[in-house]
C-alpha cells in the first residue's frame, strides 16, 4: 500500500498553469515558513497566523522575482492544517517557473496529485461527507493499490512495466534464494546478471521517454525562431504574439542575443524565442550571441527556420525543424508555409503548422501510449537508478544488491501495483528446490 | 488465585514464556504432559540459521534464555552466508539435544517463582469473559490471572508413517486430546497443519568415507552475555540422493499418506519432504543430504533433507540407495505429524487472544515452525502476560526494529496458510536487523521492562562505550591520507588489518560491529529514511474498541477484514491484504475525529 508522508514540505500551483492576471502557489509542511523567510523581503515569521503580507520574492542570488502577497498559516490553521503559506503572484509563466524553482532549491518538493487534499484529509480538515469525494483522489494517488491504477496506465506501457517488474522479480528471487538458504543448500555462486538488468534499464528508459511528449501540454513547448539576419524572424515573432500573446511581461534574455515570450497556440502553451541572426561573423560579441543561439536550439522542442522569401538557400534539416518563408507579399508564393507579416497572409497556417509539428514530433513515440505525470516519470527514474546502483553494489555483497533490486521493484509498484515479500517467496519456492 | 500465571506446554515457547513471567517476579506454574520432554528438539538438532540466528540473538537481547541454552550445549558452530553480506549472515549451531533438553529443565527448576507440574490440560476456566485458569486430565482446576498456551504439535496431533497412523504429538508421546475441542467450543478458529521429520540412523553403521566431511567454524556465543564459548566441535557429513533413490520414491508414492489424501494439513513449502522434492522437481538429478550428530554421547544421527511419511520399508530402501547410508541401521523412522493450530488472526500483536482476554498464545500453535520462531513468540507472550499483570500496555516490537516484530506482525496481520518460518526476505529493513546489532536494538527494551539482568545491562552499557571509543579512534587515525573510518567504508577492508595498535584491546565483537556499521553506514541511512515513514504510520494507534460499523466511507470488504484483524495501528491496517488504500485514509480521519 501507499506510503503516506505528511509534514514533508511540498508546494503546488493552485491555479492553472497558464498566463493569467494572478497565480497562487501554496506550500505546506513542517518548517516551510522558516524555509521561505530568507527569500521574502518582508518579515513573515513574527506575523500572526492568517496575515496577508505584502513584499517581494527574491531568488537565491538576491534578484527580485516578483511583487507578491503572502498569506501565513501557522500549524492548525490552513487547508492542510500543517504549517503553510500561499503566495499570490502575477500570473506570468516565467514568474511561476522562477518561484517553483526557488521552492525546489530550498527543499520544498512539488506535490503529487491530490496531495494537499490528502493531507487536509489526514489531518481531519474534511468532514466525512467530503470523504467520498476525496477517496477517489486518494485512490488515484495511491496507485500501488492496484486495479484502478492499472486501468489508468495505458496498455502497452503497463505491459512493459509489468514485464520489467517480472524480470526484476526473477532476478530478486534468484538472489534471495541465496540469501535465505545459505551456501549449504545453494552452493552455486550468484553472478549479477548484467545483460538482463541492462535490458530492463533500457526498457524502462524507453517508457520514461514518452513523458517528454505529454510534458508539452503541462509545461509548455519551447519554440526557437532562427534564420539569417533580416530573414523576417522578428516579424514572425511579433505576428505570433499579436494574435496569441500571453498577458504577461516579457522576460528578457540574459543578454540581448534573444528575447523570449509566452504564447498560447490552440491550447498549447509555448515559449517563443527570437534569436540573433545566424551568420558567420568576426565580431566576438556576435559570435557569443550565435553560441547562445545554438544552446537554445539544442534544448528546443521545435526550431522554426525562417527563410527570406526571395532567397534560395541551403538550410538545416532535422526532425524538429520547420521551414517557413517570409515576405509572401513580395514573392507572391502561395505555398502553405509562406507568410507575410505585412498583410498577415499565410500567418495562420504557419502558426497551425508550428502546433502540428510540435504535436507530431511526439507521434514518433505516440504509437505507444505514454505516462502522463511527473510522478510516474519519477517512479521510472528511481527504478532505473536503483538498478544501476544494484550493479555498483556488487562488491558490497548480495544483501545490498538485493536492497536495490527491492527498491527498483517498489518504485515500479507505484506504476502497476504492489509486490509484497510474499510474492518474492512465492517466486522463490516455485522456481527452486529448497529445504534441507 | 492459585498462581499469577499458568503456562501450558514446556517446549521452546513455553520455556521462554514461563521464565519471562517468573523472572519478573510472578508466581508461575508450568504444566507439561512430560517433565522429561522440556525443551526437546523434535526435529533437527540445531539452533539458529539464516534469519533464525537473528531471532535467537534478539531473544537474548531482550533477556530470554535460548542463546544461553545453545551456547552451553552446542557441538558445532557455523556462520552461514559469510560470503554474502553481513545483513544476511547468521550463526547456526548443532546442539547436543539431550544436554539441551536437560539444561532447559534444570534452568526452569532452579528459577525462583517458577513451579513445574506434570499433567495434561483439557479445558480452560472462564470467569466472566476472560480466562481464569485451567482444568487438567486428572481433574485439577487451577486458577490464574493470565494463561499462556503453547501446545506445539500436540493439540489433536496425529503422526503418519505410510499406512500407519497414531494419536501422537511426537513419535511415542501422546497427543493432547480434548483441548482443541474445548477451544473450538469457545469460538476459536482452528485448522490443520502438517510437518515432518526424517529418520535417525546409527553412526557406527554409516560408511563415513563415502561422504564429505563438514567441519564447523570457531565457535562464538549466541548470547551477548559472554565473549567466548568452550565447546567440542563434531563434524557433520554431506551426501546426495541419486536416480535410484528417486525411482524408489516414485514407485511407492501411492503409499504416501500425503499423496494418498490421508493428510489434509498444509505442509511447509520451504521444508518439503523428500517425496515432495522428487515429485515437484523431477529434473533435479540429486538432492543434498546432511548427516548430523544428535549429541556427543549418542550414536543417533539425523538425516537432514530426508523427511518423509512413506512406509518404513520404502524409507529403508531409499536410505540404503544413498552413498554413505547403504548399510545404515534405522533407529527411528521418519514420520509426518498433523496437528491443530489456532488462527493467529485471532490474536492482538501482544499475542493476547481477541476471543478470550488474558489468554496469550505462542509457538507452533499459532501456525509457525521452528524452535526459534516458537521461542520468540513465547518470550513476547510471557513479556506481555507480565505487562498485563502489572497493568501496563503491551510491548509490541515493530518491523523496523526486530525480526520478532516482523514475525508477529505477519502472523497477526496476514495469518498463515502453511507453517510460517522466518526468512530474511520477509523483513523490509534487514540491513538494520543484523544479528550483531540485536543488543543495541532490543536490550534497552529488556531493561525497561525489567527482564534484562543487571549484568546484561552493565555489559550493554560498556559495549556501547567501547564502540564509541573504537569509532573515535578510527576517525582520528589516518592511513595514506584518509581517515581509517573512511577507509573502512570501502568494500573488503578489514578493521584488524589496518595496523592500529590502540584497537587491539577491544573485543572481537566490538571491532566487527564497528567495521560493519561503518561499511554499511550509507546503506543503513538510506534504509533508515524508509523506515521512518513506516514508523509514522505505526504510531497512529487505533483504539481497541474502535467500531468499524460506525464509519460510512469504508468498503464492505475492507470493513470485514478490519473487523477480523482489529489492527492496533494504521500501519498494521495498511498491511492487511485486500484492504483498500482509500479505506485506510477514511479510517485515519475517523480515528482522528474520534480522538479529538
Amino acid at each position: 500500500m501507499a506510503r503516506y508522508a505528511t509534514d514533508e514540505p511540498i508546494y503546488a500551483l493552485a491555479t492553472p498553469y497558464s498566463p493569467s492576471a494572478l497565480a497562487v502557489i501554496r506550500a505546506s509542511g513542517s518548517g516551510v515558513l522558516s524555509m521561505i523567510a530568507p527569500y521574502f523581503s518582508a518579515s513573515i515569521l513574527d506575523k500572526p497566523s492568517l496575515s496577508a503580507i505584502h513584499g517581494y520574492i527574491k531568488d537565491k542570488d538576491g534578484s527580485l522575482i516578483d511583487e507578491v502577497v503572502a498569506i501565513k498559516y501557522a500549524k492548525g490553521h490552513g487547508y492542510t492544517s500543517e504549517e503553510a503559506f500561499e503566495i499570490m503572484c502575477h500570473g506570468s509563466l516565467p514568474v511561476i517557473r522562477r518561484i517553483s524553482r526557488l521552492l525546489e532549491s530550498i527543499g520544498i518538493r512539488e506535490a503529487e496529485r491530490g496531495e494537499f487534499t490528502y493531507r487536509a484529509f489526514m489531518h481531519g480538515r474534511l468532514d466525512l461527507t467530503a470523504a467520498e469525494a476525496v477517496e477517489e483522489i486518494v485512490s488515484a494517488r495511491s496507485e500501488r493499490a492496484g486495479a484502478e491504477a492499472l486501468s489508468r496506465l495505458s496498455g502497452s506501457i503497463r505491459k512493459e512495466a509489468e514485464a520489467a517488474k517480472d524480470a526484476i522479480l526473477d532476478i530478486l528471487a534468484s538472489v534471495e534464494v541465496q540469501l535465505d538458504y545459505g551456501e549449504d543448500d545453494v552452493p552455486e555462486e550468484w553472478v549479477f546478471p548484467s545483460d538482463r538488468v541492462n535490458s530492463i534499464i533500457s526498457r524502462l528508459s524507453m517508457i520514461a521517454s514518452t513523458y517528454s511528449a505529454s510534458r508539452l501540454y503541462s509545461h509548455g513547448a519551447s519554440v526557437v525562431l532562427i534564420g539569417r539576419t533580416n530573414a523576417g524572424k522578428s516579424s514572425l515573432y511579433n505576428a505570433i504574439l499579436k494574435e496569441n500573446r500571453a498577458i504577461v511581461s516579457d522576460e528578457e534574455g540574459t543578454t540581448r542575443d534573444y528575447i523570449e515570450s509566452d504564447a498560447m497556440i490552440d491550447g498549447l502553451p509555448i515559449r517563443l524565442f527570437d534569436t540573433a541572426g545566424l551568420r558567420d561573423t568576426d565580431g566576438s560579441v556576435e559570435r557569443e550571441g550565435i553560441r547562445r543561439t545554438r544552446d537554445l536550439m539544442k534544448d528546443a522542442d521545435l526550431i522554426v527556420y525562417v527563410l527570406d522569401g526571395e532567397e534560395e538557400d541551403m538550410y538545416p534539416e532535422g526532425g524538429n525543424i520547420l521551414h517557413v518563408r517570409s515576405k509572401r507579399d513580395l514573392t507572391g508564393r502561395d505555398d502553405a508555409l509562406s507568410f507575410s507579416s505585412v498583410t498577415g497572409e499565410g500567418l495562420e497556417s504557419v502558426i497551425l503548422a508550428i502546433k502540428a509539428k510540435l504535436v507530431s514530433s511526439d507521434t514518433a513515440i505516440a504509437s505507444v501510449p505514454r505516462i502522463d505525470s511527473e510522478r510516474q516519470l519519477e517512479a521510472l527514474r528511481s527504478a532505473v537508478e536503483a538498478l544501476e546502483d544494484a550493479e555498483k553494489a556488487v562488491p558490497m555483497g548480495e544483501d545490498v544488491v538485493a536492497m536495490y533490486l527491492q527498491s527498483a521493484l517498489s518504485s515500479l509498484s507505484e506504476l502497476t501495483g504492489e509486490i509484497t515479500s510474499d510474492d518474492v517467496l512465492e517466486r522463490l519456492f516455485s522456481s527452486f528446490c529448497l529445504g534441507k | 488465585m492459585d498462581y499469577d500465571a499458568i503456562v501450558i506446554g514446556g517446549g521452546h515457547a513455553g520455556i521462554e514464556a514461563c521464565l519471562a513471567l517468573s523472572r519478573e517476579g510472578f508466581e508461575t506454574l508450568l504444566i507439561t504432559q512430560s517433565l522429561d520432554a522440556i525443551g526437546r528438539m523434535s526435529c533437527n538438532p540445531s539452533i539458529g540459521g539464516l534469519a533464525k540466528g537473528n531471532l535467537v540473538r534478539e531473544i537474548d537481547a531482550l533477556g530470554g534464555e535460548m542463546a544461553h541454552l545453545i551456547d552451553s550445549t552446542m557441538i558445532q558452530y557455523r556462520i552461514l552466508n559469510r560470503r554474502r553480506g553481513p545483513a544476511v549472515q547468521a550463526p547456526r549451531a548443532q546442539a547436543d539435544k539431550f544436554s539441551y533438553s536437560r539444561l532447559a529443565k534444570e534452568t526452569l527448576e532452579r528459577q525462583p517463582h517458577l513451579h513445574l507440574f506434570m499433567d495434561t490440560v483439557t479445558d480452560l476456566l472462564i470467569d466472566g469473559n476472560a480466562v481464569a485458569g485451567v482444568v487438567t486430565e486428572r481433574g485439577w482446576r487451577i486458577s490464574a490471572s493470565v494463561v499462556v498456551l503453547t501446545t506445539g504439535t500436540f493439540m489433536d496431533g496425529r503422526i503418519f508413517i505410510g499406512e500407519y497412523d497414531a494419536p501422537f504429538g511426537r513419535l511415542g508421546e501422546s497427543a493432547a486430546i480434548g483441548l482443541g475441542d474445548s477451544l473450538r467450543r469457545l469460538g476459536f478458529h482452528t485448522g490443520r497443519m502438517k510437518t515432518g521429520t526424517p529418520a535417525r540412523v546409527l553412526l557406527s553403521s554409516l560408511d563415513l568415507d563415502e561422504m564429505e566431511i563438514q567441519e564447523g567454524d570457531i565457535a562464538e556465543p549466541f548470547s551477548f552475555d559472554s565473549d567466548r564459548v568452550d565447546r567440542p566441535s563434531l563434524p557433520c557429513y554431506v551426501t546426495y540422493t541419486n536416480e535410484e533413490t528417486h525411482r524408489i520414491i516414485r514407485d511407492n508414492i501411492s503409499r504416501s499418506p500425503l499423496y494418498g489424501g490421508k493428510i489434509v494439513g498444509r505442509g511447509p513449502r520451504y521444508c518439503p519432504s523428500i517425496e515432495d522434492k522428487v515429485i515437484r522437481f523431477p529434473d533435479r538429478e540429486r538432492h543434498q543430504i546432511f548427516v548430523e550428530p544428535e549429541g556427543t554421547g549418542s550414536e543417533e544421527m539425523y538425516l537432514n533433507g530426508l523427511s518423509s511419511s512413506l512406509p518404513e520399508d520404502v524409507q529403508r530402501a531409499f536410505i540404503h540407495s544413498i552413498p554413505g547410508l547403504r548399510h545404515a541401521e534405522v533407529m527411528r523412522p521418519a514420520y509426518a505429524v498433523e496437528y491443530d493450530y489456532l488462527d493467529p488472526l485471532d490474536l492482538y500483536p501482544t499475542l493476547e487472544s481477541k476471543i478470550l482476554p488474558s489468554l496469550f498464545i505462542a509457538g507452533q500453535t499459532n501456525g509457525t515452525s521452528g524452535y526459534e520462531e516458537a521461542a520468540a513468540q513465547g518470550l513476547m507472550a510471557g513479556i506481555n502476560a507480565a505487562e498485563r499483570l502489572k497493568g501496563n500496555d503491551g510491548v509490541v516490537l515493530s518491523r523496523t526494529e526486530a525480526y520478532i516484530g516482523v514475525l508477529i506482525d505477519d502472523l497477526v496481520t496476514k495469518g498463515t496458510k502453511e507453517p510460517y518460518r522466518m526468512f530474511t526476505s520477509r523483513a523490509e529493513y534487514r540491513l538494520s536487523l543484523r544479528h550483531d546489532t540485536a543488543d543495541e536494538r532490543l536490550t534497552p527494551i529488556g531493561m525497561r521492562i525489567g527482564l534484562a539482568s543487571q549484568e546484561k545491562a552493565e555489559r550493554f552499557e560498556r559495549k556501547k562505550e567501547e564502540l564509541e571509543e573504537v569509532i573515535s579512534i578510527l576517525r582520528s587515525s589516518r592511513i595514506a591520507g584518509k581517515s581509517a573510518y573512511d577507509r573502512l567504508r570501502e568494500p573488503g577492508q578489514d578493521i584488524r588489518e589496518l595496523g592500529i595498535d590502540a584497537l587491539s584491546r577491544y573485543p572481537e565483537s566490538v571491532l566487527s560491529r564497528a567495521e560493519l556499521d561503518i561499511r554499511y553506514s550509507g546503506y543503513l541511512l538510506r534504509q533508515e529514511r524508509e523506515a521512518e515513514k513506516t514508523r509514522r504510520e505505526e504510531n497512529m494507534a487505533i483504539p481497541a474498541d474502535f467500531d468499524y460499523d460506525s464509519i460510512d466511507g469504508i468498503s464492505s470488504e475492507s470493513r470485514e477484514k478490519l473487523k477480523a484483524v482489529r489492527p492496533m495501528s494504521l500501519g498494521q491496517a495498511g498491511r492487511i491484504s485486500g484492504v483498500r488504500v482509500s479505506d485506510i485514509a477514511v479510517l485515519a480521519v475517523a480515528i482522528r475525529s474520534r480522538r479529538g
